[in-house]
């Protein structure tokens, strides 16, 4: 049988099934994209030295692709687009941006930052809008000059992802320092993490405080949190989710004796903006990060030299396993496997529910400081 | 810093470099090279007093460390100052022997 004939069966087992076969026949063809599982298949994305952004499969846990990005290295910062098919990497010192098709490793999109005379640095933040038409990155500008350093203000950019190779942002607000991971949420809004979290309109630049932390108004019985704003989680359940650090001192400041120590958090419904802003459990071990189980938003799952499951409800800890080395990223798919990444070239499996260890991802290269995202390709 | 006295000609440079007049210049250090203003712990000791949280081994931190210029003291700031220092060592904890010491350039 030749291809000519092979086509015309396929055609005709098609058509002559159509009321068994017609959506298998369409799901085939809609499940696909150059070749790559769609229909909301979920891959995982990462970034490892020299600079290479990799695309892993959640249900193989094979790497499928590593697409080389220009430029050196910078914080692996890594933002999907809402169909999945577009990767967009903060790269070059944490100054550039590329956007790559994960499904042929195609650059899309690319913006140099630093123009007209200015360096501009973005530490970390990666956003998209919900369509998918803009990107927002918070850029950090200094300027040159013969006998000193000019530092401008920080500011929101706006890029349109259509304008595709060397775009330029077509709109820029002023926003506070200290901004690293952003989000946006359904209404649009980008939220903007710093020292407190706030929200930006990305249109007409009109800023709103959704959680105070150093500004909280809780009296001298706490200290002012220290919150880590660094990698982007949350996406598997909708939320925007941040870790803090506080002291409640029960007496007089700086009587270790009466103070507790605790671990605490926002996490923010980026479907509503409802914040949840609260102490978790006690600070007993470090965490970086944290993610929330889908089936039950009272448990949490931290990472750093343990792996470590949390019961809100009871502000506990409840069970804690020793890793492998020292990891910063933490990530689940929709089946709630555990996937944690950062540091060194390997990202430990994890099973939710016994914390067991149940497999590796060897890279070529050490991921740093880079995200662990979910993409959903459609 | 309101505990304590300077004493020496260096310790006063300190204390002037902490004054708030030079705020400004802190915040443009952190603007330029893209550095940490944190003054956490660090390598040596973890929050509680020990050793149990700190990155183990020290070479899964390395790249952590100065990708984000986080000790910019302690590894080359990768961010700004050195983007190729570490280049051809994909992974520390095979080859962090071949990763090497950074020294001022001389004056010509």
């Amino acid at each position: 049988m030749n291809i000519s004939n092979i086509f015309k069966t396929a055609t005709l087992l098609c058509a002559a099934g159509a009321m068994t076969l017609m959506s298998g026949c369409a799901a085939n063809q809609a499940a696909s994209v150059n070749g790559m599982a769609a229909d909301g298949h979920e891959y995982l994305l990462t970034v490892t030295r020299p600079n290479q952004l990799h695309v892993i499969d959640t249900e193989t846990k094979q790497v499928v692709r590593s697409c080389d990005v220009p430029g050196t290295f910078g914080t692996g910062a890594v933002q999907p687009s809402p169909d999945g098919r577009t990767a967009y990497v903060l790269t070059n010192g944490a100054e550039d941006v590329y956007g790559f098709d994960i499904t042929n490793c195609d650059i899309t999109f690319s913006a140099k930052q630093s123009q007209n005379g200015e360096k501009v640095k973005t530490f970390i933040s990666l956003a998209i809008s919900n369509d998918g038409k803009e990107l927002y990155t918070v850029q950090n500008p200094t300027r040159k000059l013969n006998d000193r350093y000019e530092v401008l203000s920080p500011r929101l950019a706006v890029f349109n992802t259509a304008d595709g190779l060397d775009a330029k942002s077509v709109r820029n607000f002023p926003v506070d320092r200290r901004i690293t991971k952003i989000m946006t949420m359904k209404n649009g809004e980008v939220i903007l993490g710093g020292a407190d979290i706030k929200a930006i309109n990305p249109v007409n630049g009109e800023v709103r405080v959704l959680s105070a932390l150093q500004n909280w108004a809780r009296g001298a019985d706490w200290i002012p949190p220290d919150a880590f704003a660094m990698f982007t989680q949350g996406e598997h359940v909708g939320e925007y989710i941040m870790p803090y650090f506080t002291i409640k001192w029960n007496g007089d400041p700086g009587d270790m004796e009466k103070a507790e120590f605790w671990w605490g958090m926002s996490r923010i419904d980026i479907a509503t903006g409802e914040v949840d802003e609260r102490e978790t459990v006690p600070f007993e071990f470090i965490v970086f990060n944290w993610i929330t189980d889908p089936n039950d938003s009272n448990i949490l799952y931290g990472a750093f030299n343990q792996l470590s499951k949390h019961d809100l409800s009871q502000n506990k800890t409840v069970d804690v396993i020793d890793l492998d080395h020292t990891f910063y990223s933490i990530n689940m798919d929709r089946n709630r496997t555990i996937y944690i990444g950062g540091t060194s070239s390997d990202i430990s499996i994890h099973n939710p529910d016994t914390l067991e260890k149940i497999g590796s991802i060897q890279l070529t290269g050490d991921m740093s400081t880079s995200d662990l995202r979910i993409a959903r390709l459609l | 810093m309101k505990h304590l006295k300077s004493f020496n000609k260096k310790a006063k440079m300190l204390d002037q470099t902490t004054s708030p007049d030079e705020v400004e210049e802190v915040v443009a250090m952190q603007s330029v090279v893209g550095c940490t203003s944190t003054n956490d712990p660090g390598w040596e000791v973890d929050p509680f007093g020990g050793l149990g949280s700190l990155c183990q081994p020290m070479e899964s931190d390395l790249y952590g460390c100065a990708d984000a210029c986080w000790w910019p003291a302690q590894v080359p700031d990768t961010m700004s100052s050195q983007p190729n220092w570490s280049m051809d060592v994909p992974k520390a904890n095979e080859d962090w022997r071949k990763l090497e010491g950074i020294f001022p350039e001389e004056q010509k």
